[in-house]
């Protein structure tokens, strides 16, 4: 059984990290240090509330997938889905795909080109970006307690875009929070992630590293990160030489290693992630995301969660309008039919996946 | 020296070349380019040497040729143990993949983690080397292949070691006479199915095909390989298919296969280098132009110093004789060897 207090708190958790790290992103810790001490507070838009990017809006968009197929969904219908809802909208009006990385705008590439899931995640050279892991969270929602049938779904969507790394990435986040929606200890929950990807993987590496300097497995006081750490993490899992922070053994185990320092508390695990630095409102969405379920929605600092409005549509225009907390809902709802519903099992395809008209039912819906 | 003319035919080399002035040259072609973009000039700013020497701008070979020689030279070397040698040479330059991966190694990361561990594992800087076990195993295809991908894995990993074990095996059949259709085919068999790389390849050498000529083959490979979402522009998953569509397009001519391959300004760093090494093998030392010969020759360590002014043809002699020591003998194919590397 879902926990509505822990979907709202782990999106929640999730749009308030992807907020407060967005000036921060790509920005090494000493600029973060130099520019706002310690960043705590997430800047406001013109409205008055925080304003989001790619990491909340593609949630969303994997919200909406669950929502329609539920757990029968299939590489298919995501590739399916990307080209109604995101590459349609792109074709009608013709614009910039704002805020989105490398491997969304390859995938949308290999699609157009005709290339089907698995193919169309290897065909891009970004199949190790942290675009499935900064989405997968919702599929830890929608199987609260299941990290290996968290783990599956995420990778069923993963194939349409990532592939390799990327993959092993969404499925450890998605497996995380999994774990996380039940309440487990962090050190337990990053055991979760670990147990679904590959030992000799390098993001099997890299959160490995993470749980070493982290060193906070069995404490349950959180600890805000020092230079120390910060050093440590940096030397063990950034790619120095890469100009691009958005790969995911980096970004999921600099959230990992933030969320275990923080033990789970929502506001220090967040900030913990943003004054990291490197894909900073990525890294922060994870942790706020792994918090958030633990913690649910009271977990979540009402300073945040008070800016925290409907989705703007910047990077997907289909999902503008549609807010987090309704999303968690509806996840929690979701999960609630597929486990009343008759003959269940994980993984079993329903008969038939409601189709809700495409990208304008998406728009509308979600 | 077939890979050496593509290297320096392609507008990269010039880039690369100018590593060797002084900073503030490119310093100030920077603040040029940055001028141009505000006063909406079309003059591009390229590598100039303003009071400095001028031979490092003129027509050469560059980064790529470096890489193929320092591989032939230490073909018995352990080649762990030599790209830790590599690591804090002075004035080295490096490919983000081989960045990477000495990064690792110095972290105690061997391979082939070393190469998978990698932002960059899917670029062809292995490809490029692969060029020399290729050389060094005539004829013996599956030999050269597993050299490749051995030195390979420390570098690269998927993509980036099925394109190099391919550029090996292919170079293998070529510098013994096989027909275009051979080589084409040997790198086709080291790729493996359902890879971007192999999926590329099919869609480069229908391309070629259609086209039926290399230089009519330029924008249908651009289509064919190329999203231009980033430009890479070394993706093994691009060049190799690239360099094999115009291999067999032109018949194995580097004359006309190497031309078209700098025509595609997002892949003329390496598609060009490794189009050479194919086509410069199945033409022959004798029959490349006595010109790109002479410049493509000497090497001017702009990536490797320790192989400033080294002579290409001198080291692929050396890979020759390696193989004249195991009782393969014609003269006719040292003149080959040379032909190719």
């Amino acid at each position: 059984m879902v926990d509505r207090q822990r979907a709202r708190g782990c999106l929640l958790g999730l749009a308030a990290g992807d907020a407060l790290g967005r000036p921060a992103e790509n920005l090494a810790p000493e600029e973060i240090a130099g520019r706002w001490g310690r960043l705590t507070e997430l800047a406001r838009g013109p409205d008055g509330m925080a304003v989001g990017t790619d990491d909340t809006e593609y949630a969303l968009f994997t919200a909406f997938l669950l929502e329609t197929y539920g757990s029968a969904l299939s590489s298919g219908d995501v590739a399916r889905e990307w080209r109604r809802n995101i590459i349609a909208p792109l074709d009608e009006r013709p614009g910039p795909m704002r805020g989105a990385g490398f491997s969304e705008l390859g995938t949308v590439q290999a699609l157009r080109r005709g290339l089907e899931p698995p193919l169309s995640g290897r065909w891009q050279q970004h199949g190790w970006s942290d675009g499935l892991a900064m989405r997968a969270a919702p599929y830890g929602v929608f199987a609260a307690g299941e990290p290996a049938e968290a783990a599956r779904l995420a990778g069923v969507d993963g194939a349409v875009s990532h592939g390799g790394e990327g993959v092993h990435g969404g499925r450890a986040v998605a497996a995380a929070v999994a774990l996380a929606m039940t309440g487990a200890p962090p050190a337990q929950v990053i055991d979760a992630a670990l147990a679904v990807i590959p030992a000799d993987s390098w993001t099997g590496r890299t959160v490995r590293a993470s749980v070493r300097i982290a060193g906070a497995r069995r404490s349950a006081i959180p600890v805000i990160a020092d230079e120390r750490h910060t050093a440590d993490l940096h030397e063990a899992v950034v790619v120095r030489h890469c100009p691009w922070a958005d790969l995911a053994p980096e970004a999921v185990a600099l959230a990992f290693a933030a969320y275990l320092l923080g033990a789970g508390e929502v506001e220090v695990s967040v900030t913990n992630a943003v004054n990291l630095g490197r894909d900073a409102d990525t890294t922060a969405a994870i942790a706020g995301a792994l918090a958030g379920a633990g913690q649910g929605e009271d977990g979540v600092p009402e300073r945040w969660s008070a800016r925290i409005g409907p989705a703007r549509g910047t990077c997907l225009r289909a999902v503008a309008g549609r807010d987090v907390r309704d999303a968690a809902d509806a996840l929690a709802a979701a999960a609630r039919r597929e486990h009343t519903g008759p003959g269940r099992a994980p993984g079993a395809r329903r008969e038939q996946p409601r189709d809700q008209g495409g990208w304008r039912a998406c728009r509308r819906g979600i | 020296m077939g890979l050496a003319i593509g290297d320096a035919a392609g507008w990269p080399a010039a880039r690369h070349r100018s590593g060797l002035l002084a900073p503030w040259t490119r310093r100030l072609a920077r603040e040029l380019d940055e001028f141009a973009e505000e006063h909406r000039l079309t003059t591009l700013p390229v590598p100039f040497t303003l009071n400095q020497p001028v031979t490092a701008l003129q027509v050469g070979p560059s980064d790529d040729a470096e890489w193929l020689a320092w591989t032939a030279r230490g073909l018995r070397t352990d080649r762990r143990a030599a790209f830790q040698a590599l690591a804090g040479a002075p004035g080295l330059r490096v490919r983000m993949s081989v960045r990477a991966a000495l990064d690792n190694l110095r972290r105690g990361i061997g391979p082939p983690a070393s190469g998978h561990d990698n932002p960059h594992f899917f670029d062809d800087a292995a490809a490029v080397r692969a060029v020399a076990f290729g050389a060094a195993h005539p004829g013996d295809p599956a030999r050269a292949a597993r050299a490749g991908r051995a030195d390979a894995e420390i570098t690269n990993a998927e993509d980036g070691v099925h394109g190099a074990a391919a550029m090996a095996a292919a170079v293998s059949v070529a510098v013994v006479g096989e027909p275009v259709a051979t080589v084409v085919t040997a790198a086709l068999a080291e790729l493996p199915e359902h890879t971007a790389i192999r999926c590329a390849a099919g869609a480069a050498l229908t391309a070629a095909e259609l086209a039926g000529d290399a230089f009519a083959a330029v924008p249908l490979l651009d289509a064919a390989v190329q999203d231009h979402v980033y430009s890479y522009g070394v993706a093994a998953a691009q060049t190799i298919p690239v360099a094999l569509a115009l291999t067999r397009a032109s018949g194995g001519a580097l004359m006309s296969a190497v031309p078209a391959a700098a025509c595609l300004p997002s892949l003329a760093d390496s598609a060009p280098a490794l189009t050479g090494a194919l086509t410069g093998a199945l033409t022959g030392y004798a029959a490349l132009p006595g010109g790109w010969r002479r410049s493509a020759r000497v090497l001017p360590g702009c990536c490797l110093p320790c192989l400033a002014g080294a002579d290409l043809a001198q080291i692929a002699d050396h890979v020759a004789a390696g193989r004249t020591d195991r009782a393969t003998p014609p003269h006719s194919d040292a003149r080959r060897m040379t032909g190719h590397v």
